[in-house]
C-alpha cells in the first residue's frame, strides 16, 4: 500500500471549517478559520490557490450556490454572500447586524435561497429580494435542505422537522415529528424520502408517501457527513468505524442491514463523499486516512495514511467529473487525488 | 489541541452577576473572552466576540432520564470554536432562572464540544441579603449554589455580620464543598474565579488539597479518561420506530420544599473496584435525577494509583491520578451534594465496596 496517491497538496496554515464544490463541479471552496476563503479550480492540472476575503468573523455554513459557478456562505458576522471564484470580492446580499447566519441552502433550480438565524429561515428569491415572511420555528435551526424538485424547503431543529411550500401563499409546515435534536439533512435523489441526522449519534428519516419512517442507529459519533451514490441506491454516512452504507433498494432500509465498507481499526469516518458517477464512496478519517471504497465488494484502496490527532479530515468532496478528490484537514492542508494519481501509487506500491 | 475552559457564571437575578462579568471583560489582565449571553445586559462593552443565545434544553433519547443538554451551547461553542483567532476562555452568563445541570452535561455528552472546550469552573453569584429569599421562593437558587465550584456571597455590606454567618451556614447545608469568597460590588480576585479547573481530574487534588487532608502536587497528566454515557450500541440496524416504544423522560421532582444538601464519605480500607462500579452504577441509575455533583479519590485494592472521579447526574468519569507516596495514609473519600440524600444509605452502600 502507498503511504499517499496525492497528485498536489496545499498547507494554507491556517484552520479550515468547510469544503464545498459549486454545481458545476468545476470549482472547489475552502472556508477559512480567519474569515477569508481559498479557492481550487477543479482539474487534474497542477494549479495556485486563490484567495479572497469575504467574512469579518467566519463562515458558519458554506454551500453551492443557485448560481452554478458560484458558492452560498453566511457567517457569524451576520452576513450573507455569494461568492464567484472568478471575481475578485464576494457579493453581499443580505445582512443582520449582531446575528449569526447558522446555515444556508440554495434551491436545485435556481429560484431560492434560504439562511437561518437561530428559529427564524428567511427566503430571497432569484433576485436576491425577500421571499415571504421569515418562517419561525420552535428551536433554533439544526439544518437546511431544498427538494430535488425545489418544491419544498426542509428545516430540522428539536424534536422534527419542519416542511415548507416554497411558494405557498400561506406560510404553514408541514411538521414531522420524533423526540431530539435534528441537526444534518438531506433528501433522497428522488425526493421521496428525508432523513436528519440527530444528536444522540442516530439517523431517522421520513418517507413522505405514507409518512412511514426508520431509524438508524449503533454510530460511534456524531454524523457529521451523509451522500447518496448518484441514482440514489446506498447513502453513505459517516460517524462510525467503518463508512456505513444504508441500501435503498429491495425494500431498504427497513429491516436491512448496511454495508460496512472500510477499516476495521478503531478510527471514526468524518467525512464521506460519493463518487458522481460511479458506484464508489471516498471516506476520511478523524486521524487524515482517507480510503476509496468501491460499493460492489472489491477491496477498498488506501490513499492516504492516517497522520494522527488534530489533522483530521473535516470536507471532502469530489469535481464533476469524478477524476479528481479534494480533502480538507482540520490543520489547513487540501489535498488533491485523482484517480491517475491513484492508479500510480497502486501500481508502485 | 488544547481544550478552551469555559466558566459558567450562575446567580439570581440583580445578585451581581452582570457586574462580574463586565469587570472579567474590563479589567486589564491581558486575556480575551468569548461571552455567551442569555440576558443582554453586557450593553456598552466593546467585544466582538459577545454572543447572545437562547436557553435551549434539549433532552437525550439515550436511556438516561436525567440526561438534558444545551443545544444553544452546542450550537454557539462549536461555532465560535472555528475560529483561527483564539481566546483564552469562554464565559457563559446563564440567566437567573437556569438549572446549571444542562450546562455541565453539555461538555459530557458532546463529543464535539468536549474535543475542544472544557467545562472549567461553575460560579455562582449570590446576594447575601436577598439569598434567604430566593430559597424559600426558587428551586433554581438552592440548584445554583448546589453545583457552585465557587460562591461569591456578594452585597456583604448590605448585612449585618450575624445575618452573614447565617447566610453562610444556609450556603454550607446545600454545599459543604465550594469555596466562599465574601465581596461586595462581586470584587473578587479573578485568579480565584478563572483558571481553576475544577472539573478536571488531575486538578481535583491540586486545587483541593483539603480533600484528603494533605497536600500533593504530583499528577501524571497521561491518564486515560472514561466516559459513561449509559448503553452504547455498535451494532447498526434500521428500525421502523412505530414498533418501539419511545423512551419515556420521567418527570423532575421540583418541589420547593425538596432541600439539597452534600455528604462526605471516608473508608481507610482499600476499595474493591468492580463492587464499587456496581454500587455507583446502580446509584446513578436510580438516583441520578438527584445526584447534583460528585466527587472522589479513592484507594484501589491492588493498585497503587489513586483513583478520581467526578460526575453530574447519571454522567460519570474517572482517571488514574499519580501513585500514592509511600508514606501517605490511604483513604478513599467521596463526596455527594444532591436532593433526598440518605446518609445512612450512602455510608453503608459506601462501607460495602471495602475490601474484606
Amino acid at each position: 500500500m502507498p503511504n499517499s496517491a496525492i497528485a498536489q497538496q496545499w498547507d494554507f496554515k491556517l484552520p479550515i471549517t468547510a469544503l464545498s464544490t459549486n454545481r458545476n463541479g468545476d470549482w472547489v471552496a475552502a472556508s477559512m478559520g480567519d474569515g477569508s476563503m481559498r479557492f481550487l479550480a477543479a482539474h487534474e492540472e497542477v494549479k495556485d490557490a486563490k484567495a479572497m476575503d469575504v467574512h469579518k468573523g467566519i463562515s458558519l455554513s458554506l454551500k453551492p450556490d443557485a448560481d452554478d459557478h458560484a458558492f452560498l456562505s453566511g457567517g457569524d458576522d451576520g452576513k450573507l454572500f455569494i461568492i464567484d471564484p472568478k471575481l475578485d470580492a464576494p457579493t453581499l446580499i443580505a445582512e443582520h447586524k449582531n446575528q449569526w447566519i447558522d446555515h444556508v441552502a440554495a434551491s436545485i433550480d435556481s429560484t431560492y435561497r434560504a439562511y437561518s438565524i437561530g428559529k427564524n429561515v428567511h427566503m430571497l428569491n432569484a433576485e436576491g429580494e425577500k421571499h415571504g415572511p421569515a418562517l419561525t420555528h420552535p428551536s433554533s435551526i439544526g439544518g437546511l435542505a431544498f427538494s430535488p424538485n425545489s418544491k419544498r424547503l426542509a428545516a430540522s431543529h428539536y424534536n422534527g422537522v419542519s416542511l415548507w411550500w416554497t411558494n405557498a401563499k400561506e406560510a404553514v409546515p408541514v411538521k414531522l415529528n420524533w423526540k431530539g435534536s435534528h441537526l444534518g439533512l438531506i433528501w433522497h435523489p428522488d425526493g421521496k424520502i428525508l432523513l436528519t441526522s440527530l444528536q444522540e449519534n442516530a439517523l431517522h428519516g421520513w418517507r413522505l408517501s405514507d409518512n412511514n419512517e426508520m431509524r438508524m442507529q449503533g454510530y460511534a459519533a456524531k454524523i457529521h457527513s451523509m451522500d447518496f451514490t448518484p441514482k440514489g441506491k446506498y447513502m453513505a454516512t459517516s460517524g462510525a468505524d467503518q463508512i456505513i452504507c444504508w441500501p435503498f433498494f429491495g425494500g431498504g432500509p427497513w429491516g436491512k442491514s448496511p454495508l460496512t465498507l472500510g477499516g476495521t481499526d478503531a478510527r471514526v469516518v468524518t467525512q464521506v463523499a460519493a463518487h458522481p458517477k460511479d458506484e464508489l464512496v471516498a471516506a476520511g478519517y478523524e486521524d487524515g486516512m482517507i480510503v476509496m471504497a468501491p460499493l460492489d465488494g472489491r477491496m477498498e484502496v488506501l490513499i492516504h495514511a492516517p497522520i494522527g490527532k488534530g489533522s483530521g479530515v473535516i470536507g471532502l468532496v469530489w469535481n464533476a467529473t469524478g477524476d479528481c478528490l479534494f480533502a480538507a484537514t482540520e490543520s489547513g492542508t487540501i489535498l488533491m487525488f485523482t484517480i491517475e494519481s491513484v492508479r500510480k501509487a497502486v501500481t508502485n506500491a | 489541541m488544547n481544550q478552551i475552559p469555559v466558566t459558567v457564571l450562575t446567580g439570581y437575578l440583580g445578585a451581581g452577576k452582570t457586574t462580574l462579568l463586565n469587570r472579567i471583560l474590563s479589567e486589564p489582565h491581558g486575556k480575551k473572552y468569548a461571552v455567551i449571553v442569555n440576558e443582554f445586559g453586557v450593553a456598552g462593552i466593546d467585544n466582538d466576540l459577545i454572543v447572545g443565545a437562547d436557553e435551549e434544553i434539549f433532552e437525550m433519547n439515550n436511556g438516561c432520564i436525567c440526561c438534558t443538554v444545551r443545544g444553544d451551547l452546542i450550537r454557539v461553542i462549536s461555532g465560535l470554536m472555528k475560529r483561527a483567532q483564539s481566546f483564552d476562555g469562554i464565559l457563559i452568563e446563564t440567566t437567573g432562572l437556569a438549572d446549571p445541570g444542562p450546562v455541565a452535561q453539555t461538555f459530557f455528552v458532546d463529543a464535539d464540544v468536549a474535543a475542544k472546550a472544557k467545562l472549567d469552573s461553575i460560579v455562582t453569584v449570590v446576594d447575601a441579603k436577598h439569598l434567604p429569599q430566593c430559597l424559600k421562593d426558587s428551586k433554581e437558587a438552592e440548584e445554583q449554589i448546589a453545583f457552585a465550584d465557587v460562591i461569591l456571597l456578594n452585597k456583604t455590606d448590605l448585612v449585618t455580620p450575624d445575618e452573614l454567618k447565617q447566610v453562610e451556614k444556609s450556603i454550607r447545608a446545600i454545599n459543604a464543598f465550594a469555596k466562599i469568597i465574601r465581596t461586595e460590588r462581586s470584587q473578587a480576585p479573578l485568579d480565584q474565579i478563572l483558571g481553576l479547573g475544577s472539573f478536571d481530574l488531575d486538578e481535583i487534588l491540586k486545587h483541593e488539597p483539603d480533600f484528603l487532608g494533605a497536600k500533593d502536587d504530583h499528577h501524571d497528566p497521561h491518564h486515560g479518561h472514561d466516559h459513561e454515557h449509559g448503553e452504547h450500541c455498535h451494532d447498526h440496524d434500521c428500525h421502523d420506530p412505530a414498533h418501539h416504544h419511545h423512551h419515556d423522560h420521567a418527570e423532575h421532582d421540583h418541589q420547593h420544599d425538596s432541600t439539597i444538601t452534600s455528604v462526605s464519605l471516608v473508608i481507610d480500607k482499600p476499595i474493591d473496584l468492580p463492587r464499587f462500579e456496581n454500587w455507583m452504577g446502580d446509584l446513578r441509575t436510580n438516583q441520578g435525577q438527584d445526584l447534583l455533583r460528585y466527587k472522589g479519590i479513592l484507594d484501589i485494592a491492588g493498585s497503587d494509583q489513586r483513583l478520581a472521579i467526578q460526575g453530574v447526574h447519571m454522567m460519570m468519569e474517572g482517571s488514574n491520578l499519580s501513585p500514592w507516596k509511600a508514606d501517605a495514609k490511604r483513604q478513599s473519600r467521596l463526596v455527594f451534594i444532591g436532593r433526598k440524600l440518605d446518609e445512612k444509605q450512602l455510608r453503608d452502600g459506601f462501607n460495602l465496596c471495602a475490601v474484606g
